[in-house]
């Protein structure tokens, strides 16, 4: 491949790096399964650059190439649930009828999204990205209804983690 | 849901929160090699063949039969050894094209078809290793019996006696058994976990598509 190709690329890469890392925020849980994904995703991307075309924006492209390899490709180790997301469960658990501040509202819902498989966890990360449901179906490869019910699903999913007794 | 609203809210304004990587570190990356599970299939099939080739340098298969008188052996031995090679050929390229597909593909359609087709192409080469195997344990066998002198007496005396011929058969089977386990076994290490994990990647695929 060209050296104009190659700089095009890793320009456009390092513009745009902070929708690999929060995908690896999602998907990994310290800081060197963060680079290795990182790293990985990188490497799928830059191979399936000759046919990215140009026809859509480099972010939606890389959006679809970077979860797809989250959800497929990297797949070294099974995450293990680790002991501080129990310890903030059992935290909320106790602390259910007072109100909480946000900032342990919001290192709940970090934790409870964690929990998520790996679709879900694309699917909230489009989310999260504010894309709409069009471009949620497009770059998961399902129809719009599908990714509205599928949305709604892990809504009540969360729900359930956050809440698991339903008060 | 104003949980979700909260962690949206933060999670836009998260983007000055990463370190973030440069343009020589993105180089860096682009050149060295993927770890993906496709690949290590293709590296375990090549690094294969070059582990039953290597073990073949020190076999003395010719040197047997020139002993046993069969020179005519060593050809179809050959001919028997080139086509194997030629099928193992076939299947690493296959392997090196399921690769480049994986690895390019931005489809998730297109992704399930390519993972099913990678697992059916492992799942015939170790069936065809297999099969391989047995054939080779059956050709040695024969050979073993029906052309070397030395053990015609040997023969005879089996004939002869049956509950000989019981036990010389059931030692046979019980070697022939074993041998199959061990490369079963083989295979089953070296590529089963592989397939298992691609499997899981399918499923995981197929959820998305209910």
């Amino acid at each position: 491949m060209s050296d104009n190709l190659e700089h095009s690329f890793v320009k456009q890469l390092r513009e745009n790096q902070n929708i690999i890392h929060k995908i690896c925020r999602l998907y990994t849980n310290d800081d060197d399964a963060h680079k290795d994904l990182f790293q990985e995703i990188t490497i799928q991307l830059w191979k399936a650059f000759p046919k990215f075309r140009g026809d859509s924006k480099f972010s939606t492209w890389a959006y679809r190439v970077a979860l797809n390899t989250a959800i497929t490709l990297y797949r070294k180790t099974k995450r293990s649930i680790n002991t501080v997301e129990f310890e903030g469960r059992q935290h909320f658990l106790n602390d259910v009828e007072y109100d909480y501040e946000e900032e342990e509202q919001l290192k709940l819902m970090y934790q409870a999204v964690y929990q998520l498989n790996d679709i879900e966890k694309a699917l909230i990360f489009m989310y999260l990205e504010d894309k709409d449901y069009h471009e949620i179906s497009e770059t998961l490869g399902i129809s719009e209804v599908n990714a509205r019910v599928k949305m709604n699903r892990i809504k009540g999913k969360l729900k359930k983690i956050l809440n698991p007794l339903g008060i | 849901m104003k949980e979700l609203d909260l962690l949206k809210k933060d999670w836009q304004k998260s983007d000055n929160s990463f370190v973030q990587v440069s343009e020589t570190e993105i180089y860096k990356m682009i050149h060295e090699k993927s770890s993906s599970i496709v690949k290590w299939i293709l590296i375990f099939s090549v690094l294969e063949v070059l582990l039953w080739t290597f073990l073949g340098l020190f076999s003395n298969v010719n040197d047997y039969l020139k002993e046993i008188n069969h020179l005519e052996l060593i050809l179809y031995f050959d001919i028997f050894n080139y086509l194997n090679y030629v099928v193992i050929i076939v299947f690493i390229y296959l392997f090196y094209k399921n690769y480049v597909l994986i690895s390019t593909t931005t489809s998730t359609k297109k992704l399930m078809q390519d993972i099913l087709k990678t697992r059916m192409t492992v799942q015939y080469y170790v069936w065809y290793n297999l099969g391989m195997v047995v054939v080779s344990c059956i050709i040695a066998f024969t050979i073993a019996f029906v052309y070397n002198p030395e053990l015609e007496t040997i023969k005879e005396k089996i004939a002869s006696n049956n509950i000989a011929m019981l036990i010389t058969i059931g030692l046979l089977l019980l070697i022939f058994i074993l041998f199959i386990g061990l490369f079963w076994l083989f295979y089953r290490l070296v590529y089963g976990i592989l397939l298992r994990r691609l499997l899981t990647n399918y499923k995981e695929l197929k959820k998305i598509d209910l």
